[in-house]
């Protein structure tokens, strides 16, 4: 069986976690980042109507909302926003148990960051991202921070994994495969073999 | 009561052919396949994109928690099998993906195709370790010749001698990955040529020509890959030969009163009803493990240890081809390019054939060799998000600046015989239908481990030579991953040390047939699907010819 691809292999390693039933799928805004008119959002509002989680509270959602819109923001093409990525995050939750408690502890973990009777989502962008800072990059990391770093690693691999499975993900990453190539499509560069000059 | 000529068990590489050639000359045979008929339009969902998918092609917690593989997904679920449970002795761990859908996993291979060479035939005299195969490649040749025609291999003439020449269809064009890491492997007196797959370049025999789609590996909806679901089993049919029982697990093989095989008995798994089918031989194709199982499983007056088993080697010598990931990076002069169809055939286009103790059979510290395979490349989704620090604006664009860089190796090095490996049946543990387990003895031997270790040495000089950056290794896979196990019947011409002779034929029971790996000596550097579509027709072609000389008695007209 020469023929997987290790690097597919390891992504679905990642994802490898505990087992419980899938539940139907429940998008709206985005069912509408996937460009198909037919598909229809099985619960909650069309475009710019309200969506209502099925995990996560409503305070939860928006802050799950708006970590995910830092993470990858709509500028230079679009982002997490456009595609629904919130809402694809609280069905993945929703439909395995052994996401409910890094994600509620998570969140609440952003909210302590923020400060005595204050949450994250109602920072001002620049005390937001100064938090995320210190979670995201090596050169600011706290030992004592360690539960808001895990947490962070896990909202950015389900912000790539929601937002890069999208028509508009793919589309940003303008995604080569599962087209119809009459011919096997091949380098054109043969008179620079080794691509210096590229 | 009906008797057939031929039951084959197994419709796969090996059975696939097996049925075709003996259809085909007249002979009636009842082939009995352990699961379902496979519906293209409904299982092969290839073309699917990821948002087409409840969990995007991750699949559901539960389906990732049950996967026997990483083919059984969110693409195709209901396709592998999960209810026939197997054993492994304490130590071993195996990983075993079963595709039990008529034409097995032909439906899903990876499509490499490379001749077995005389230099694997004669391992044994080259380097004094384990016995040669009872053939010489010249026997074989033409009958690989003859599969290539039939199946259609893609690649070029290269003139090595691990790894003969075929006929083949044009090769798949090169990438500039493949430039770049040719000219580097190349620094360093290794190989990299286009591989030879067997994926229709053109269109061949009636069936059409590969559209690059990418996604082989969850099974081709237009059939331009060879399948024996597509090659060989409707032009089986059209003979009015061929009976295919689906849903019929094969359990026992039984004998008349003199200890020659009289048919089989199998499960109907629709009903659970024990049915028993007659035929004057039997073919067994079930692949290398299931085939032992089932021979092991024929216990009779005349065959106390299983049928055939006079030599006591039914079941051992298992082999298997050890996987993993030697090295992965990106390369940087790739940075910013533009996206690029790198898994035009969801496998490698090239390969880094067998270099090693080709002139000197003892120069390394290991014997025999090993291949590798390139991958990498813009893939349908970027798995190497996790190796870039930050978010943000700055890091979307470095997502996309790394999309066509991602570079990895993984090797296929062969382990060699030895009596720690092997399948028996657990004396204890019993599967839904009553049958007892088979049980799987293994664990690498050291030469394998060497070949990894040298494996990996290689991909960083390939790595520095090309100028990539190297960020790791893997681990070695599962045992099983492969899916290239050989050797539970192993064929010589000694009826004291080998289970079947130099055609196939069970020495003990001359109306038993093997036709798939288990009867390769050992699994060699190269894939196994095209060795056991040619072995196999050489054994129906030698079925037919003891039917015409009446060993076999037949009605039918042949």
């Amino acid at each position: 069986m020469s023929g997987q691809s290790p690097s597919r292999r390891q992504v679905l390693q990642a994802f490898s976690l505990a087992a419980v039933a899938a539940a139907t799928p429940g998008f709206s805004r985005w069912c509408y980042a996937l460009g198909k008119a037919e598909q229809q959002p099985a619960s909650g509002g069309g475009p710019g109507g309200a969506y209502i989680p099925k995990f996560f509270t409503p305070h939860e959602y928006r802050t799950v909302e708006t970590l995910t819109e830092l993470i990858l923001p709509s500028e230079q093409g679009p982002g997490a926003k456009e595609a629904g990525v919130a809402e694809f995050i609280d069905f993945m939750v929703q439909n395995d148990s052994s996401l409910h408690e890094p994600f509620r502890s998570g969140l609440a973990w952003l909210d302590g960051a923020a400060g005595r009777q204050r949450t994250f989502t109602g920072l001002p962008r620049a005390e937001q991202t100064r938090i995320l800072d210190r979670l995201a990059y090596k050169k600011y990391q706290r030992a004592d921070e360690r539960a808001g770093q895990d947490f962070f690693k896990l909202a950015r691999q389900y912000t790539v994994m929601g937002f890069y499975t999208t028509k508009i993900g793919l589309e940003a990453l303008d995604f080569p495969g599962l087209k119809f190539y009459a011919t096997s499509p091949g380098c054109n560069h043969a008179c620079d073999a080794e691509h210096t000059g590229i | 009561m009906r008797e057939f000529d031929v039951i084959v068990i197994g419709t796969g590489a090996g059975g696939g052919i097996a049925i075709k050639t003996l259809c085909e000359a007249g002979l009636k045979v009842c082939a009995l396949n352990a699961g379902r008929e496979l519906i293209p339009e409904k299982d092969f969902q290839e073309h699917r994109m990821p948002y087409d998918m409840p969990f995007r092609g991750f699949g559901s917690p539960k389906q990732r928690a049950e996967s026997v593989g990483y083919m059984d997904n969110e693409y195709g679920p209901n396709i592998w099998e999960h209810d026939l449970a197997y054993s492994t002795a304490p130590g071993t761990r195996w990983m075993w993906p079963r595709c039990f859908a008529v034409g097995g996993k032909t439906n899903f291979w990876g499509r490499s195709s490379a001749r077995f060479a005389e230099i694997d035939f004669k391992a044994a005299s080259r380097d004094g370790f384990d016995v040669d195969w009872p053939v010489s490649y010249d026997e074989i040749a033409p009958y690989y010749s003859r599969i290539e025609r039939m199946i259609g291999v893609a690649s070029t003439v290269q003139n090595r001698p691990s790894n003969p020449d075929g006929v083949y269809l044009p090769p798949i064009r090169f990438r500039c990955r493949d430039y770049i890491l040719q000219a580097a492997a190349e620094k360093s007196g290794i190989p990299y040529l286009p591989d030879r797959y067997a994926q229709l370049t053109v269109p061949h025999e009636g069936h059409p020509a590969c559209h690059y789609c990418g996604n082989c590996t969850n099974g081709c909806d237009v059939g331009a890959f060879f399948s024996s679901p597509y090659f060989f089993l409707p032009k089986a049919n059209a003979t009015g030969n061929l009976e295919l029982r689906t849903n019929a697990l094969a359990r026992e093989i039984l004998v008349d009163s003199d200890g020659r095989a009289k048919g089989v008995a199998y499960v109907d798994r629709g009903t659970r009803r024990e049915v028993e089918v007659y035929g004057k031989a039997v073919v067994v194709a079930a692949s290398c493990i299931a085939s032992a199982h089932i021979m092991l499983s024929s216990k009779s007056r005349h065959w106390p240890t299983g049928i055939g088993n006079s030599s006591g080697q039914l079941g051992r010598n298992l082999c298997d081809h050890l996987y993993g990931t030697t090295a992965f990076g990106y390369l940087p002069q790739l940075l910013g390019a533009p996206s690029f169809p790198d898994n035009v055939s969801s496998t490698s286009v090239a390969w880094l054939p067998r270099w090693q103790n080709l002139e000197n059979p003892t120069k390394e510290k290991f014997i025999r060799g090993y291949s590798m395979y390139p991958d990498g490349g813009c893939e349908i989704f970027p798995s190497y998000y996790d190796d870039i620090e930050g978010y943000g604006s700055s890091y979307k664009a470095e997502i996309k600046r790394r999309y066509p860089t991602p570079l990895s190796f993984y090797v296929q090095a062969p382990s060699q015989r030895s009596d720690k490996n092997f399948v028996d049946i657990d004396p204890e543990k019993k599967n839904i239908y009553g049958i007892p387990e088979v049980r799987i003895h293994f664990e690498w031997d050291e030469n394998a481990l060497k070949m990894w270790e040298h494996a990996k040495e290689s991909c960083r000089e390939i790595f520095r030579n090309a100028g990539a950056i190297y960020e790791g290794h893997g681990e070695i896979e599962s045992p099983g991953f492969s899916l290239h196990e050989t050797g539970t019947c192993r064929m010589g011409n000694d009826p004291k040390h080998f289970v079947t002779n130099r055609f196939g034929q069970s020495h003990d029971v001359p109306n038993l047939y093997v036709c798939d790996a288990s009867v390769f000596l050992n699994c060699t550097d190269k894939t196994t699907t095209l060795s056991i579509l040619a072995f196999s027709l050489r054994t129906s072609e030698y079925i037919l010819q003891n039917f015409k000389a009446g060993e076999h008695r037949s009605e039918s007209a042949i």
